[in-house]
């Protein structure tokens, strides 16, 4: 080799510019990041929605579902009742509209029944005994994730069936029964022990601390606000929540030919909904304007589809009586007042725009309250709510409590969201032991637990801001029709409680998961490394995320992060 | 992408080419297609800084460096001397850049198509002579900023593509960066049709020369395609025209907006260049 060289005159090549080390020159360097998905970051339970989506895209539906029951116990249920802010959060949006990923996650739930799927079981089998008193979404969910820790958990409600809202509210052509009776099914099959048919009340909290470490309540608001100018005791005039219950039992009252419904949220139009369907003119008067409805534009299209007559912006000033047993509602135009605090809705009449309405039955839909009457001896309260801290915890150590009786967020998701943030809470406050540990004990473990809560932090930096349209890299996402789930001709839905969302098939599901543009999570395309005209990015499938970015070589030039199709390569600043 | 590149390190890290350079990016993609059995001529150009710097080099193969007119007329050399020597199998390719293609390398490049010299040219067209601080080239279009022409240029680009298609030889094809599958596609066909020269044009947004930011380079060759400036097609024979990539609707306006070279450009030279656009793809449509 050494006469080789010798030979060799100067001016001939001797060696490989892989020896100049041009990673000097840069001031950035690239590196493959996971960043958070808008869809993820608004989901209420957290769901790895990124993850899931890609796992059926990748033909893995089980692996898919998994992931999504990790968080949410009740995909089939939540699939056809989230208001899913996933996709209102959807960088698709911006390109061509958002993933449809509500019926995704209701395509993998009904998978899920179909193919009898269980739930993984418990990691361990634990000592301590929780009691969780209601099974509505907040109470299923937080059982179940206790359950999955291993704690041994009885499941009180008051109700015969399992479900809660979701079996005593939402009607039948929103969810199904036997689709919440299986996803119920599957998570008491964990062995969760069930009380039901047992109403309990503050009086019960001793023994149930006796018997139990750990409390958990979520028995919802079932209180109906009424309003002062309707007449109480009048068998005409009814609670929405009442009527829905009454229509789900399968013994529903007579309305008559001439219904109104009082109120602008998703119980107005799921009672709208149901009146419809049992033959009477249904009328919604709500105090806001369609556009400000609480209840969603779909659920207001759906209902107005079916044959609502919808007249908003208005309030109801007096009751009378009407003839032929009737009641005459004396209404008036309203307007907002835009100086009402957050929150708060103070109507101003609108002069000279009175108007009658007639009706056999009014239904009032305006809102309900948790029954806390007998419980203000045993917590605090906050206003008409259970007042807790942000680890769920009342104001009495070891009782949580979350759902509609301690949040005015009165959405499905988020109570199954808050279910499992509480079981987490739930967990560490008994695997904590913060209750009989000596002190100096306690204070090492806040110590422990501050600094747990430090690289929580530091590990949420590391992932990055959450990717926005604009990181996307639209070239390599051809555009391609959002098409959302179908629904049973609105003609069609007014005879009987059929469901009216119809589900994906197989081949839908595919496509819509493969609009997905996986958002700041790498799919292993090989942009990076194609587009490195310096070969600094190299492959190497041992690695976690494949890619290697060489130090010696990036130069820093940002290609590889303009032409990553999703927001997954990033720059690190480097000061010299 | 479903090329999968074999990377072969025919082309190495730790080349002097600037961050982010578009014409790195075509090389690696040609050179590791080619494969080690290549015999490389460059002119005095960027390409040939990006081999160097002596007496190091980033590319495994011998280059030799012929000058600014001959690379064409060396290329048929060596595979002369080679086919002489009884090699049938190493291939030679000339890579040069549009001032040593389209003005100062033109008359030995014709001859040598015109001779049918069995040797690839690739053209890599970063529309001026960057190399030397941007000045005009016969490849630079209507109303570019170059620094001798500073107030635009008053004339078209040379349409390089027809000009080799008229001189009917087996393979000639347009390319860019932006597409990096498409390229090595064509290099590898260019390689496979033996018996004539065949010559590939490759669009390499020069980042420098152009105004554009170092991440850009693939952005904008891709809207220079999507826009109609620059469609991406094949001809065989010099008369079967295959179309890859053309114009989706893109504005011209959107392409110049990224690039500091086009910046003084008013809302009418924008409507002049639609139109030169429009015209070129107009007359070009009609051959697929």
């Amino acid at each position: 080799m050494s006469d080789a060289k010798a030979r060799i005159p100067s001016i001939w090549t001797t060696g490989w510019t892989d020896q100049l080390r041009t990673g000097t020159w840069r001031n950035a360097v690239a590196v493959h990041k996971k960043r958070g998905a808008p869809c993820h970051g608004a989901c209420p339970v957290e769901g790895e929605i990124p993850l899931w989506v890609r796992q059926m895209r990748e033909g893995d539906s089980l692996g898919a579902w998994q992931t999504l029951v990790a968080h949410n116990p009740l995909p089939a249920v939540v699939g056809r009742t989230c208001h899913h802010p996933c996709e209102t959060g959807c960088n698709r949006n911006d390109y061509d509209g958002a993933v449809s990923i509500n019926a995704l996650e209701q395509y993998l739930g009904d998978l899920a029944i179909q193919e009898d799927w269980a739930l993984p079981a418990p990691e361990a089998e634990l000592e301590s005994r929780v009691a969780v008193v209601g099974a509505g979404p907040a109470g299923l969910s937080c059982a179940y994730h206790l359950r999955r820790r291993g704690f041994r958990v009885a499941l009180y409600d008051a109700n015969p069936e399992l479900g809660g809202v979701l079996r005593y509210g939402v009607p039948e052509y929103r969810l199904p029964r036997k689709v919440l009776a299986a996803e119920v099914k599957r998570i008491v099959a964990l062995g969760v022990e069930v009380v039901a048919g047992r109403a309990l009340s503050a009086r019960d909290l001793p023994e149930l601390e006796e018997n139990f470490a750990a409390v958990f309540i979520a028995f919802g608001a079932q209180a109906p606000k009424m309003l002062p100018q309707f007449p109480r005791d009048d068998r005409r005039v009814m609670g929405g929540l009442a009527f829905l219950r009454l229509v789900a039992k399968a013994d529903p009252p007579e309305l008559g030919a001439e219904v109104l419904v009082i109120g602008g949220g998703s119980v107005a139009m799921d009672v709208a909904g149901c009146a419809l369907r049992l033959g009477s003119r249904v009328r919604v008067v709500s105090l806001e304007s369609r556009e400000a409805l609480p209840a969603t534009a779909e659920e207001v299209e759906d209902a107005l589809l079916e044959g609502a007559t919808l007249i908003d912006a208005a309030m109801v000033k007096e009751v009378e009586e009407a003839q032929g047993g009737r009641l005459k509602l004396r209404c008036l135009k309203a307007e907002l007042d835009p100086a009402a605090p957050a929150g708060a809705i103070w109507p101003l009449e609108v002069a000279g725009s009175d108007f009658e309405l007639l009706a056999d039955t009014v239904i009032l839909a305006v809102g309900q309250d948790p029954e806390l009457a007998d419980w203000q001896e045993s917590v605090e309260l906050q206003g008409r709510l259970v007042k807790v801290d942000r680890r769920f915890m009342t104001s009495r150590p070891g009782l949580f409590a979350a759902g509609d009786l301690a949040s005015d967020q009165r959405l499905v998701s988020v109570a199954i969201g808050d279910g499992k943030r509480a079981a987490g809470c739930i967990a560490d406050y008994l695997q904590g032991g913060k209750r009989d540990r000596p002190k100096a004990e306690t204070e090492a473990k806040t110590a422990a637990e501050a600094t747990e809560e430090t690289n929580a932090e530091a590990e949420a930096e590391a992932e990055g801001p959450e990717v926005a349209f604009s990181d996307i890299n639209t070239f390599y996402f051809p555009k391609k029709e959002p098409r959302q789930r179908e629904k049973v001709a609105a003609c069609e839905r007014s005879s009987d409680f059929r469901e009216i969302k119809l589900g994906f098939n197989p081949a839908r599901a595919a496509l819509q998961a493969e609009r997905c543009f996986s958002c700041g999570a790498c799919t292993k395309c090989d942009n990076c490394f194609y587009f490195c005209p310096d070969m600094a990015i190299v492959k190497d499938p041992s690695l976690p995320l494949q890619y290697q970015v060489l130090d010696q070589y990036c130069k820093g030039c940002g290609c590889c992060l303009a032409e990553c199709p999703r927001g997954a390569v990033s720059a690190k600043e480097e000061s010299k | 992408m479903s090329y999968q590149i074999e990377e072969q390190k025919v082309f190495n890290s730790g080349h002097s080419a600037c961050p982010g350079c578009s014409e790195a990016l075509a090389i690696r993609f040609i050179l590791n297609t080619l494969g080690p059995d290549t015999i490389a001529v460059v002119p005095p150009s960027c390409i040939a800084i990006i081999s160097g710097p002596q007496p190091l080099s980033s590319m495994r193969i011998p280059v030799y460096q012929s000058t600014l007119e001959s690379s064409a007329a060396s290329a048929a050399g060596i595979k002369r001397a080679l086919t002489a020597q009884g090699n049938d199998h190493t291939t030679v390719v000339a890579i040069a850049g549009d001032g040593g293609t389209y003005d100062i390398g033109f008359q030995s490049l014709s001859s040598a198509a015109e001779r049918g010299e069995d040797i690839i040219y690739i053209c890599l067209d970063n529309e001026g002579y960057m190399n030397t601080g941007s000045q005009k080239s016969s490849a630079t279009p209507s109303l570019a900023y170059t620094t001798s022409t500073p107030a635009g240029k008053g004339t078209p680009k040379k349409n390089m593509a027809e000009i080799m298609a008229a001189h009917d030889i087996p393979y000639l094809a347009t390319a860019t960066t932006g597409y990096p599958e498409d390229l090595a596609r064509k290099v590898a066909k260019a390689q496979r049709l033996t018996g004539g020269l065949r010559f590939i044009v490759a669009l390499v947004p020069c980042l420098d020369g152009w105004g554009i930011p170092d991440s850009a380079g693939p952005k904008v060759s891709r809207l220079a395609v999507e826009s109609g400036v620059f469609p991406l097609y094949e001809v065989e024979n010099g008369v079967n025209y295959t179309l890859n990539f053309g114009p989706k609707d893109v504005p011209v306006a959107d392409y110049t907006a990224l690039q500091k070279r086009y910046r003084h450009l008013t809302a009418k030279d924008q409507e002049f260049l639609q139109k030169e656009v429009d015209g070129n793809w107009a007359r070009l449509a009609k051959k697929f």
